[in-house]
């Protein structure tokens, strides 16, 4: 209907608003999903912070004013000891006595409850956080027992916890980016996993065995890391080469280093370790652990209470962001997805181009390999099973076209986040793992689903904008 | 527009329900809070079994429990540790993947004041705090599968192959157990020695059992048994010496007595298997967890015995139909 001039007000905003959700599809699911997950995760929750510990405070002060002898109990953890902390100094000056204080297990409180018992003097209360409460000795103590008022919120909007969900899905999602490049000129790069797994171990190895072990210096470990990194883009680089120069389907290509990757990843680990152990003996294919304390930082470190591999996430996002939108570079990806023949008679280095995308998405596997190694303190040469598919999901999820030439680094990162959500809520809702390959499955087809059906959403767009000539070219 | 909309409330309709079915009833109801289990995986009916009898045990005791499959993948089984942490369990048990690579997850547990709990298999990681571990002897249930193949193979001895699963400590030691058996046997022996010839790659699994079982057979022609480090590889094993027509002359021993490998024993497949007790690992670390929680004391690594199982035993077993 082109010449539906009459249009109501409502009608007119309510295809505005069809045309937003439209474009923004992948953002409305991944709002929702986090909806979703927030009211299947709505749970008790047991505050152990200051606040916390001086709320228990004028609780025993109102119930059990002076002389009120007070046992405070924590486990011994960072967090506890600051609510402990801010117990006893709400109770400071207030002539209640701490007659003593528990940092650790049940078993502790038990000991320190025989040991008050033997001396005389009694005790009234307990002081201590909702966890504690319930355990036995606590229970049984024959004091009255304070803790902090618990809460309703839902566990999946912890910080916590979302840091969690990102910092899960981080090597994921930096995967994606490098394997975004790659569907956009219509290819398809499966040996990713494998290269994670060769450049996690590759400089594991290293730093074992050539920058000297559990002394090597943070340079040394960089050295190894890149000596990884490094290897992962040449297995990237070969790929590339497979696919320009002897125009092998990048299915096939990297199908092959895909198990080439796999192979040498285990044999270098088993090596490792028959080394390790002084020859003769066949090697297991275990993880090659780094000794160097510092390796673990990327993995397990923080910046600013952010771990370190979201960190190394955004900067990464930021940087393939600028790449693809910003660079002469950027717009010879899309034009190579577009249509190879008009993009080489438009002179296109297609060639180079290609190389280059194959090398970087290597190379970004690489980088998740470095990652993977680090948190888990060494090489694993059975790292990143099945990855490839993961990031495949995510990159279509995120709305690339596998046929090429359309698809956002940002479209990826939300996909990305969407497959992560899912997982992780499904997770804290206590969904078993056979149903959410279930829902796995169904998203990834519904993500396909709307990649066919897309060119029928833009022509009706189109011929809801009258006419209009500003189809969106991603 | 609206058929995707659709597409995204059906997600929303199995997220919800999956969540209403399966984890709803945690919150508000008194329990003593929320065990979670991570086990190595549910596609073997072993650690199945250590899962359902966790389940049922916590349960009788007031826990609720949330079970995951860590799917062989120790980066998977890190992730749910993790969100275990941030759920707020009380106490986690494992099944270790890897048992170095879980170190990082077990220290962040620690960090939180969250007990770990290991079953069936152990973790070495340095500076990780286990607070209990139960599972089987397995250097005794080698010594047993060393004894039932010097049962089978009579005083002709003969030349034996190991189905291994070296990545898994678990089998390494019943490998250990098993050679120092056959090595006793062998000591004032030069007649009716029995020779172990090789050690395969079995993976633990009935396929890749099957594959190396088939190489072996061409590679060893006079192969008199075969120690296989599980059921499944046992039966895999079985398979290609069947179809090699060699079922007659070479004896299985297996490990496990899950009930596929019973059945095998029954029908004189296997010759007998050293069984373990997945149940009671399950009852027993649930117990475990209530005298942690309760302040008693217990024994920090409880490793229970395995016993020999032959066919007499099958005979007689009434879970057998």
């Amino acid at each position: 209907m082109p010449e539906d001039v009459g249009e109501s007000a409502a009608g007119r905003w309510r295809r505005r608003l069809l045309d937003l959700l439209g474009r923004n599809l992948s953002v409305v699911v991944l709002a929702l999903l986090c909806l979703i997950s927030s009211v299947a995760t709505w749970r008790e929750q047991n505050p152990i912070t200051s606040r916390s510990g001086g709320a228990v405070a004028r609780q025993v002060l109102e119930a059990c004013p002076a002389p009120c002898s007070v046992l405070v109990v924590a486990r011994d953890t960072e967090a506890d000891r600051v609510f402990a902390r801010a117990i006893e100094e709400g109770l400071d000056d207030s002539g209640v006595r701490i007659a003593g204080r528990v940092f650790g297990q049940p078993r502790d409180v038990r000991l320190e409850l025989e040991r008050l018992a033997g001396l005389d003097g009694s005790l009234d209360a307990i002081a201590t956080h909702r966890i504690a409460s319930d355990w036995g000795p606590v229970r049984s103590a024959g004091a009255r027992v304070f803790s902090p008022r618990s809460y309703y919120w839902p566990t999946f909007l912890t910080p916590r916890n979302l840091l969690n969900v990102v910092n899960q899905n981080a090597d994921i999602a930096i995967i994606a980016l490098g394997m975004t490049l790659v569907i956009l000129t219509a290819g398809i790069d499966l040996s990713v996993g494998s290269l994670l797994a060769l450049a996690g171990v590759i400089a594991a190895v290293a730093a074992q065995e050539w920058f000297g072990g559990a002394a090597a210096s943070p340079a040394g470990l960089l050295a190894a890391m890149l000596l990884g990194v490094a290897a992962a883009a040449l297995g990237g680089l070969l790929s590339g080469t497979m696919v320009t120069a002897f125009r092998v389907p990048p299915f096939v290509a990297t199908l092959g280093l895909m198990m080439l990757a796999r192979g040498l990843a285990l044999i270098l680990a088993v090596g490792h370790q028959r080394r390790l152990v002084g020859g003769g003996a066949e090697g297991t294919p275990e993880a090659v652990r780094v000794d160097a304390a510092a390796f673990a930082w990327l993995g397990n470190g923080a910046v600013l209470g952010v771990p370190n591999p979201i960190v190394l996430m955004l900067v990464l996002f930021v940087a393939a962001h600028l790449l693809m939108t910003r660079t002469m570079f950027g717009r010879y990806v899309y034009a190579v997805g577009g249509n190879v023949e008009a993009a080489r008679l438009s002179g296109v280095p297609v060639t180079a181009v290609l190389l280059a995308v194959y090398c970087l998405c290597g190379a970004f596997a690489g980088l998740a390999g470095i990652v993977d190694a680090s948190r888990f303190e060494g090489g694993r040469p059975n790292a990143g099973e099945l990855y490839e598919l993961q990031v495949i999901a995510a990159v279509v999820v995120g709305g690339a076209s596998l046929a090429g030439g359309r698809g956002r680094i940002a479209g990826t990162l939300i996909g990305a986040m969407i497959i992560a959500v899912i997982q992780n809520g499904l997770n804290i809702a206590g969904v078993a793992s056979y149903e959410q390959k279930v829902v796995f499955g169904a998203l990834i087809l519904a993500a396909v689903l709307l990649d066919r059906l897309q060119p029928k959403i833009a022509s009706r767009r189109a011929r809801m904008t009258r006419g209009s000539t500003s189809t969106p070219v991603q | 527009m609206l058929t995707w909309m659709l597409v995204a409330m059906s997600f929303a309709a199995l997220g919800a329900c999956g969540g209403g079915t399966d984890g709803g009833d945690g919150s508000g109801s008194v329990t003593r809070g929320t065990i979670g289990f991570s086990a190595m995986t549910l596609k073997n009916p072993f650690f199945k079994i250590i899962a359902d009898s966790l389940t049922a045990e916590a349960e009788r005791h007031g826990f609720d429990v949330v079970v995951t499959d860590a799917e062989r993948d120790v980066n998977r089984q890190s992730q749910q540790v993790d969100n275990f942490l941030a759920s707020g369990v009380v106490a986690i048990v494992l099944n270790p993947v890897d048992r170095i690579a879980i170190g990082p997850a077990v220290r962040r547990a620690n960090e939180a004041g969250v007990p770990v709990f290991t079953s069936d298999l152990q973790a070495v990681a340095d500076g990780v705090e286990i607070a209990g571990h139960v599972g089987t002897d397995n250097y005794q249930g080698g010594l047993l599968a060393g004894e039932a193949m010097i049962e089978a193979l009579g005083e002709a001895g003969g030349e034996v192959l190991v189905l291994h699963f070296k990545q898994a400590n678990s089998c390494v030691l019943r490998v250990d157990g098993f050679r120092h058996a056959i090595g006793e046997y062998n000591r004032d022996r030069t007649e009716g020695r029995i020779e172990i010839v090789a050690e395969l790659e079995g993976g633990g699994l009935r396929d890749e059992g099957y594959r190396a079982m088939a190489d072996g057979i061409q590679a060893y022609p006079d192969l008199a048994g075969v120690f296989a480090i599980n059921d499944p590889s046992a039966l895999g094993a079985r398979t290609a010496l069947e179809q090699a027509g060699r079922a007659d002359q070479v004896r299985i021993v297996g490990f496990d007595g899950e009930i596929a490998g019973r059945q095998a024993i029954r029908d004189e497949k296997i010759y007998a298997d050293p069984i373990q007790y997945p149940d009671r690992m399950g009852v027993m670390t649930v117990q475990n967890i209530v005298r942690y929680l309760d302040g008693e004391d217990f024994e920090r690594v409880h490793l229970i015995p395995t016993e020999l199982y032959r066919q007499a035993d099958a005979e007689q077993d009434p879970t057998l139909d």
